[in-house]
């Protein structure tokens, strides 16, 4: 009771702090505010310059594509690595890797305890459904890595709902029937695979002598038209890094925590 | 004009439907019925009124080679006609038989509990795969 | 941005907010949490920031809300306090 207290107190404290925080805000779309206006209004600020620049520079129409992959490739690339090392982690700690069981541990018999109006209809009904959900799910979230330059979307999106088919696949059915499809290594190589694709676009205009990141450079291995364009291609290429490591991830961390990391039995 | 009526005629009835379903779901005696007022009224709802949209968008096109993207606006509204149609019957299906597992009792007209119980209740054995919720 | 829609959402915020703290069947609160997500994803939407809108459509509300109830099914469904 008393760390109850203690506890609300502290929530009261620090939430008068930040409503007096709001108060100091600039309004909502503030032409004016130093977010948008530079410093003092004398130089222009950086949101300012994507507004102008980003399609003279990109060729891409949705600029927070386009800031998140190419101006500010660096920061998103460390996202996808925090990422990876969340899903690493939660396999360090969960996953059991001996090959028997204890002895006490049921084996898993595979949903023989439902006892419902009648019997194994229901699994079917559902687990048919979203059988056929998610090929569709799988469609929209390919669509929305692919053309996330052009309209709300990208990597994280796309590769979630790629994720979230499987584990629909997954809660369905059987967890066993899924993992035959995407197997644990084919999960965990992917998931390596989309940071490596990601860091050599990163990695590959060094070959010529630009910056790391730097797309531009990419223009004559890419067979584009100018800088342009390959700075367009190169965010398609890292958003498909970044969605292979992200459905990876998610799936992996479903998988490991719905079975206690023995990865057979499920929910 | 026919065009812009029917749509407002599928987005009323869609509206009504869902007026319906919300009474249902504030009314209605037990988990059973309930889940049926909301499951069959919001998907039937939300079709009407999908549609109604979709029909609302159609009166917009006058030359297709012009007005192609309203059509894909179009589709895209029947895709989601189409996806509802599937889902939504589905997650009543899953929610009302949830329900059932976890032992909630439907109101039964008196003199007929027996024969719900012979005819689809079957024990509950809780197993180490399914323990007895706490 | 519509003021009145932005603060009948931030109303339904804050109790779906107390609700999935005070509730003791975690089950229930988990459940509470996705229509939290939903709010905030519809929140963003209507602000025009679409693209957070979507991330939080996708993680906040789909896949959170599944590992944490795959959590709660390993794990003890009542809360402690």
């Amino acid at each position: 009771m008393k760390a109850k207290i203690f506890a609300s107190i502290a929530v009261a404290i620090t939430g008068a702090v930040l409503l007096y925080a709001v108060s100091d805000f600039p309004r909502f779309g503030d032409p004016r505010s130093p977010a948008n206006a530079g410093v003092e209004g004398g130089s222009p600020s950086a949101s300012l310059y994507y507004i102008e620049n980003t399609y003279r520079d990109t060729k891409v129409p949705n600029l927070v594509t386009a800031i998140l992959a190419d101006y500010r490739g660096y920061d998103t690339m460390f996202e996808t690595v925090v990422i990876l090392t969340a899903g690493m982690s939660i396999f360090a700690i969960l996953r059991v890797l001996r090959r028997d069981d204890a002895p006490g541990a049921p084996a898993s018999a595979p949903d023989s305890s439902d006892h419902s109006i009648d019997g194994d209809h229901h699994r079917i009904i559902v687990a048919t459904t979203c059988r056929i959900a998610a090929p569709l799910i799988q469609i929209f979230a390919l669509y929305v890595v692919a053309h996330g330059h052009h309209s709300p979307g990208g990597g994280f999106q796309g590769g979630v709902m790629l994720g979230a088919s499987f584990i629909l696949l997954a809660l369905s059915g059987s967890l066993r029937d899924t993992l035959v499809r995407f197997s644990e290594q084919q999960y965990l190589r992917l998931a390596f695979i989309g940071i490596l694709i990601y860091a050599g676009f990163g990695f590959l205009p060094l070959w010529v002598g630009r910056n790391f990141l730097d797309y531009g450079a990419l223009s004559g291995l890419l067979m584009t038209s100018g800088e342009e364009m390959a700075r367009s291609h190169s965010m398609l290429g890292v958003e498909i890094g970044v969605a292979m490591t992200v459905m990876s991830i998610m799936f992996a961390i479903f998988a490991n925590l719905s079975t206690r990391g023995r990865l057979h039995g499920g929910l | 004009m026919i065009l812009t009526i029917l749509s407002v005629i599928l987005i009323v009835a869609g509206l009504v439907f869902f007026f319906g379903a919300a009474v249902g779901l504030m009314r209605f005696p037990d988990f059973y019925s309930r889940m049926h007022a909301a499951g069959k009224g919001d998907t039937l709802s939300t079709l009407l009124v999908i549609s109604g949209f979709a029909l609302y968008q159609i009166r917009g096109i006058h030359d297709l080679s012009h007005d192609w993207p309203v059509l894909l606006v179009v589709l895209k509204l029947l895709a989601i006609v189409v996806f509802i149609y599937l889902t939504s019957p589905t997650s009543t299906s899953a929610l009302a038989d949830a329900g059932w597992e976890d032992g909630i009792d439907p109101v039964i007209e008196p003199g007929r509990e027996n024969h719900l119980e012979d005819d689809c209740r079957r024990k509950k054995t809780p197993t180490a795969q399914n323990p007895e919720p706490l | 941005m519509i003021v009145t829609f932005d603060i009948i959402i931030l109303v339904f915020l804050v109790i779906a907010a107390i609700i999935s703290l005070s509730v003791k069947d975690l089950l229930a609160a988990a459940m509470v949490f996705g229509i939290y997500g939903f709010l905030i994803c519809l929140l963003w939407a209507e602000m025009g920031a679409v693209d957070v809108a979507f991330t939080e459509a996708t993680v906040g509300a789909g896949v959170s809300t599944v590992l944490i109830v795959a959590t709660i099914l390993n794990t003890r469904r009542k809360s402690t306090d």
